[in-house]
């Protein structure tokens, strides 16, 4: 069976489980399910081309938000993969693979500020392997100053000692600058929205993702270049595109986005061996999420 | 038989001394059934209100927020002052119409709601009603009654309005939030009275605190002995002006104070709101003064679907508003 429907068969079994599992109040939390497919696309390094690949992205994050005297816990889990259709001979790896505890903490540290803090511990690695200890434990920290419910300032940092800039500032605005207008600006997800009704949302907006990754211990003798052995992959893109969200009820809303994905590096930084986007293509994502 | 000798003391020094001893230690009790455990008199006297998140409430529609103050004057004063304060001289606080109800609410109570400056909520308001939208909170039968017109809030919108407030206030006098229809006109049945009495369950502390003057009330029951004062209001919720209903109860002891606010009905935005209010005198720098605890609880739909961080900023968000409140109230009050 195709590993992609083997997770949505684990999706479908987690959708029907949660009501039930998870009725009473106490035991508040959140989830998503998306995928994405991004369609053929080429990249270089030099005279060096991986040409006409595919990308499916799929991510999961489950996360439990007790409440606390403290403020609100964040406990949970979250599975990332890239899939790559990548020809053998290709100097990057097809599978690139995370997962990660999500543990954390929503606080407020004055009337108008909200304080999050949260970690991501977990194994950032090419396909996963028996034994594998890509350990990594990305966090942020990040303020949110309300100025009113119709507008938030939000600023923080995020941190990863895999990354070529260990520390790198975020943040942005969120502003109801009309009814049913929403300037949602804050990276790395900024849009703008338009509200249909209290069910339907429409957009047009931006993802950057960025995370690093381990590749095997044997990856760059494996593919003629061995100074890439166990070296950090830091992958990048970004999609740009238009989409809608139906919040069904509050634990399902469906979420359709469509798109071009204008950038996107494969950047071995610490060998200095990095691939560029030559030409990109459109995207296609289905989300599903909720809380509970 | 032993003769008792009387401390040679006058009757009314002996009546406020008594005063003084019933509510000994203000700040002990404030502690019994509040969030806030330690409060430092001078410093609220000269700053800012406190306020603070309530309990984590089970049901998602709940959201509880209290604050704590100090005003100059007797606690009887301070009761007066909320009884005569008009919020909506306060364009900040969101209430766009204040009107107070005396005698018997019949239609003509309500006929400034007709006069509503025409902005954009208001304007919203009346879309919503002509087209009988399913967020108004109606009954069936007060739905029924719609019957279309001239769409607009000076004739035929304000009229519909008028008999439903009219009829909601006239139920809430006589039977309280009992006797009240519920929102079902479009979905699932909801009485405000029910939300009252489950904010109340979820904080029993508070509950207890307030007993005696919420079992006056028409407050979650039937009519109590208590006489309510009426008010409506036209408020902006999120966009969207509501007519809503009001009742005010007071109580002086002599010595302390409690008083119990509520909206028993609103069009939209929520379901029902409660504030209530607990004053002591106390001493501060030599000055009499007021320490006042206020629980300000909501039941909303837009709640609902809020969980983790978007519930600790909704509950941010209140808790602004609610000292932003209290400020513009202490503002007008000292002059």
């Amino acid at each position: 069976m195709p590993a992609i429907f083997g997770r949505w068969i684990a999706f479908v079994i987690c959708l029907v489980a949660i009501p039930g599992l998870f009725a009473s109040d106490i035991w508040t939390g959140e989830y998503s399910f998306n995928e994405t497919y991004v369609g053929n696309a080429t990249v270089s390094h030099g005279q060096k081309r991986v040409v006409d690949f595919d990308e499916s992205d799929t991510e999961i994050r489950f996360v439990l938000t007790p409440r606390i005297p403290l403020g609100v816990l964040r406990l949970g889990v979250e599975y990332e993969q890239f899939s790559f259709g990548f020809e053998g001979s290709a100097l990057l790896p097809n599978t690139l693979q995370s997962v990660a505890a999500v543990i954390g903490l929503d606080t407020q540290i004055k009337n108008s500020i909200l304080l999050r803090v949260e970690a991501m511990p977990g194994v950032y690695s090419e396909a996963f392997r028996t034994g594998s200890n890509d350990f990594n434990m990305p966090f942020v920290i990040g303020g949110t100053y309300i100025v009113n419910p119709d507008l938030q300032i939000a600023i923080g940092i995020g941190v990863d000692i895999d990354r070529k800039y260990p520390v790198l500032p975020g943040g942005g605005i969120r502003w109801k600058f009309q009814p049913h207008w929403v300037l949602n600006a804050i990276l790395p997800q900024p849009r703008l929205e338009y509200e249909v009704s209290k069910t339907v949302t429409l957009y047009v907006g931006a993802n950057l993702k960025e995370t690093n990754f381990r590749v095997s211990d044997t990856f760059g003798t494996d593919h003629g270049k061995p100074q890439l052995n166990h070296a950090v992959l830091t992958y990048s893109e970004v999609r740009t595109g238009t989409g809608l969200d139906w919040k069904i009820n509050n634990w399902l809303s469906v979420n359709a986005e469509a798109g071009y994905q204008p950038y996107r590096t494969f950047d071995f930084y610490r060998a200095n061996f990095e691939f560029d986007q030559d030409s990109s293509a459109p995207y296609g994502m289905i989300s599903f999420h909720g809380v509970f | 038989m032993r003769k008792v000798t009387l401390l040679p003391i006058s009757v009314p020094a002996l009546v406020i001394l008594m005063a003084r001893l019933a509510s000994a230690d203000p700040l002990s009790e404030l502690s019994s059934f509040s969030v806030f455990d330690k409060v430092d008199l001078a410093q609220l006297a000269s700053g800012e209100p406190k306020t603070a998140h309530g309990p984590p409430l089970n049901n998602p529609r709940y959201l509880s927020v209290q604050s704590c103050y100090v005003v100059p004057g007797a606690p009887a004063q301070h009761l007066e002052a909320l009884r005569r304060w008009n919020p909506a001289a306060h364009r900040e606080l969101k209430v766009i119409l204040h009107n107070d109800i005396a005698g018997s609410p019949s239609e003509a109570a309500f006929v400034r709601i007709k006069n509503a400056p025409e902005t954009p909520p208001v304007r919203a308001f009346v879309e919503a009603t002509v087209k009988m939208a399913n967020d108004l909170q109606l009954s069936r039968d007060e739905a029924a009654k719609w019957k279309g017109g001239d769409n607009k809030l000076s004739g035929a919108v304000g009229d519909f309005w008028m008999g439903v407030l009219a009829g909601r206030a006239r139920a809430f006098a006589s039977g309280g939030t009992s006797a009240l229809a519920p929102y079902d006109h479009a979905g699932n049945s909801i009485r405000a009275g029910d939300e009252l009495n489950g904010l109340l369950r979820e904080q029993p502390k508070i509950r207890k605190q307030f007993a005696g003057l919420l079992d006056s009330t028409g407050i979650g029951r039937g009519g109590g002995s208590a006489r309510p004062e009426l008010y409506s209001e036209m408020i902006n919720t999120d966009d969207i002006a509501a007519a809503a209903l009001g009742a005010f109860y007071g109580r002086n002891s002599g010595v302390t104070a409690q008083a119990a606010d509520t909206l028993y009905y609103s069009s939209g935005g929520v379901y029902a709101a409660l504030t209530l209010y607990q004053m002591w005198p106390v001493d501060v720098n030599g000055r009499a003064s007021t320490l006042v605890w206020r629980g300000d609880m909501v039941s909303s739909a837009a709640l609902s679907g809020l969980r983790g961080v978007e519930k600790l900023a909704s509950e941010s968000a209140m808790m602004k508003d609610v000292a932003k409140s209290i400020t513009v109230f202490r503002r007008d009050t000292a002059r």
